[in-house]
């Protein structure tokens, strides 16, 4: 079973078209994954539709790494209510 | 007499959107005035007062010097009270025989009459109870009168409003500069340069088919060609223009590129190159260089406008460009569909394809689809900008404004968001 980590890489490594064993849990979605400001949008809508989850944009786009994402959005599954680990 | 204009109709006002969204009904533009300025100019009256959706009072109130929502103007004179969608030319009203409502076939109020010593007769907490009681307690008259229905309508009237509203004005001649060599096609009597206004050389004014009405301290660059009918704003800027005919362009615009048979509110740019025809733009408005609108099928068939992201609205019309609410800014490159249904607050990135003809209010419209992009405290932030560099202030009032606008326009920018991930993630 995915947990929350897992699938936040995959859903990264498949936006950002990078291969997901690559992407560490420190790693910076900006400085060291490369995001730029249109993908940030893009990775904030494809955690949602992986989760299944309604986020405020400008608490998710202040997160900055991979570990940071993979909290925010296990409490916002919990808040609302969703299954965490896919 | 005091007039009362009485924009209350919540249902109604949502078929002016997007452009009726943040501004009163009547103070909607066709021809060379607004609803507001036709209704005044046709019934004299003494005084003026409105009432309007409570989210649109605080920011109006700081535009106006009318009470706003003051039910004590409800008092003491004769009213004649007027849906600000009924044309100012059918109205005909006798307010100084008797009182009397006065309603559509269907049942809206069109307008009252409502002599001193009856007013007294009508009680009522609140505007919409008052006018309630109104129709209780008087006369009341079925009538056919023609209305505005749409935002498309005034655009579509435009052309025939401005001809109208030239020759009520009555203004002619050239009163500002203008440096030669220049030209008028047709009569110099159909064209007005009002004082302050500078017209650089070799601008045509073209008034063979219509009036041209330059109004004060517009200043008109080099190869500007403007064929009349057409009316441009005080303190607008036409930048090397093709201004065809039937164009209203607002205070303080900046315009390039062709521009045909369109209403622009004001404050709005569309500086550079880029086609925008039979469109109604708003306030604010930045439309980035060759931004392009079709206004015509290639079947030439009658235009539908998609108002409310899911229901089609046949306008009638077989040119019907794009309607684009207040704030919203445009790439470079943007190519909207016939018939384009763009919100307030909206922000969009070009694909390269024309777009979708619905785009909600406070979209972020990147790489083909609607996101929640960066929110809209960032759009705020980008108004504050955009308003400030034109001396204007972005207030606490317009951000609730537009807090309420976004609660209004929520359901189908939701729909379109979710619709937009899905088509993200089968990428």
């Amino acid at each position: 079973m995915a947990t929350v980590e897992d699938r936040v890489k995959a859903v990264t490594a498949k936006t950002l078209n990078i291969d997901a064993a690559d992407i560490q849990v420190e790693h910076s979605f900006t400085f060291d994954l490369g995001a730029e400001s249109v993908q940030s949008v893009e990775l904030v809508a494809m955690f949602e539709e992986e989760f299944g989850i309604e986020m405020d944009e400008d608490a998710a786009l202040s997160v900055e790494t991979i570990g940071s994402a993979s909290e925010f959005i296990a409490r916002v599954c919990v808040e609302q209510g969703v299954a965490i680990e896919g | 007499m005091k007039l009362i204009l009485l924009d209350i109709d919540a249902s109604a006002r949502r078929n002016f959107d997007p452009v009726g969204l943040s501004r009163p009904l009547f103070e909607l533009r066709t021809g060379i005035t607004n609803l507001a300025e036709k209704l005044i100019a046709k019934t004299k009256p003494d005084s003026v007062a409105c009432f309007i959706p409570e989210y649109l009072a605080p920011v109006y109130r700081t535009e106006t010097a009318w009470p706003v929502n003051d039910m004590s103007q409800l008092a003491d004179d004769d009213i004649l009270l007027v849906n600000p969608i009924i044309k100012a030319d059918a109205l005909n009203p006798a307010c100084d025989k008797s009182s009397e409502v006065v309603l559509a076939e269907d049942g809206t109020l069109l307008y009252a009459c409502v002599r001193a010593g009856d007013v007294g007769k009508i009680e009522g907490a609140c505007i919409n109870s008052w006018v309630d009681n109104a129709r209780a307690v008087l006369p009341n008259v079925k009538a056919n009168l023609p209305t505005w229905n749409y935002a498309w309508d005034l655009m579509l009237a435009n052309p025939d409003q401005l001809t109208v509203d030239f020759g009520v004005l009555g203004n002619s001649g050239i009163e500002g500069t203008v440096e030669q060599p220049n030209a008028i096609r047709g009569s110099s009597k159909d064209v007005f340069i009002a004082p302050g206004a500078v017209v650089h050389p070799m601008v045509v004014f073209d008034a063979e088919h219509g009036p041209i009405y330059i109004d004060e301290n517009v200043e008109i660059h080099p190869f500007t060609r403007i064929e009349g009918p057409c009316y441009v704003g005080k303190n607008s800027i036409l930048l090397g223009a093709k201004c065809r005919e039937g164009n209203s362009i607002g205070p303080f615009c900046r315009v390039g590129g062709e521009v045909e048979e369109s209403i622009i509110q004001g404050h709005s740019n569309k500086y550079h190159d880029g086609f925008l025809g039979h469109a109604y733009v708003g306030e604010w408005v930045n439309l980035g260089a060759m931004t392009t609108n079709s206004d015509l099928k290639n079947d030439y068939g009658s235009v539908s406008v998609i108002l409310d992201g899911s229901r089609p609205v046949d306008t009638g019309s077989n040119k019907v460009g794009s309607l684009i609410g207040d704030h919203t800014k445009t790439s470079i490159g943007t190519l909207f569909n016939t018939g384009s249904m763009v919100g307030a607050m909206a922000l969009i990135m070009a694909t390269g394809e024309p777009l979708p003809k619905f785009i909600p209010s406070f979209a972020w419209f990147l790489k083909g689809v609607t996101t929640k992009g960066f929110g809209k405290k960032k759009l705020y932030g980008t108004a504050r900008t955009a308003m400030s560099r034109r001396g204007k202030e972005f207030t606490d009032e317009h951000e609730a404004m537009f807090d309420a606008i976004f609660e209004l326009t929520a359901g189908p920018r939701l729909t379109a968001i979710q619709k937009g991930r899905k088509q993200m993630a089968a990428r």
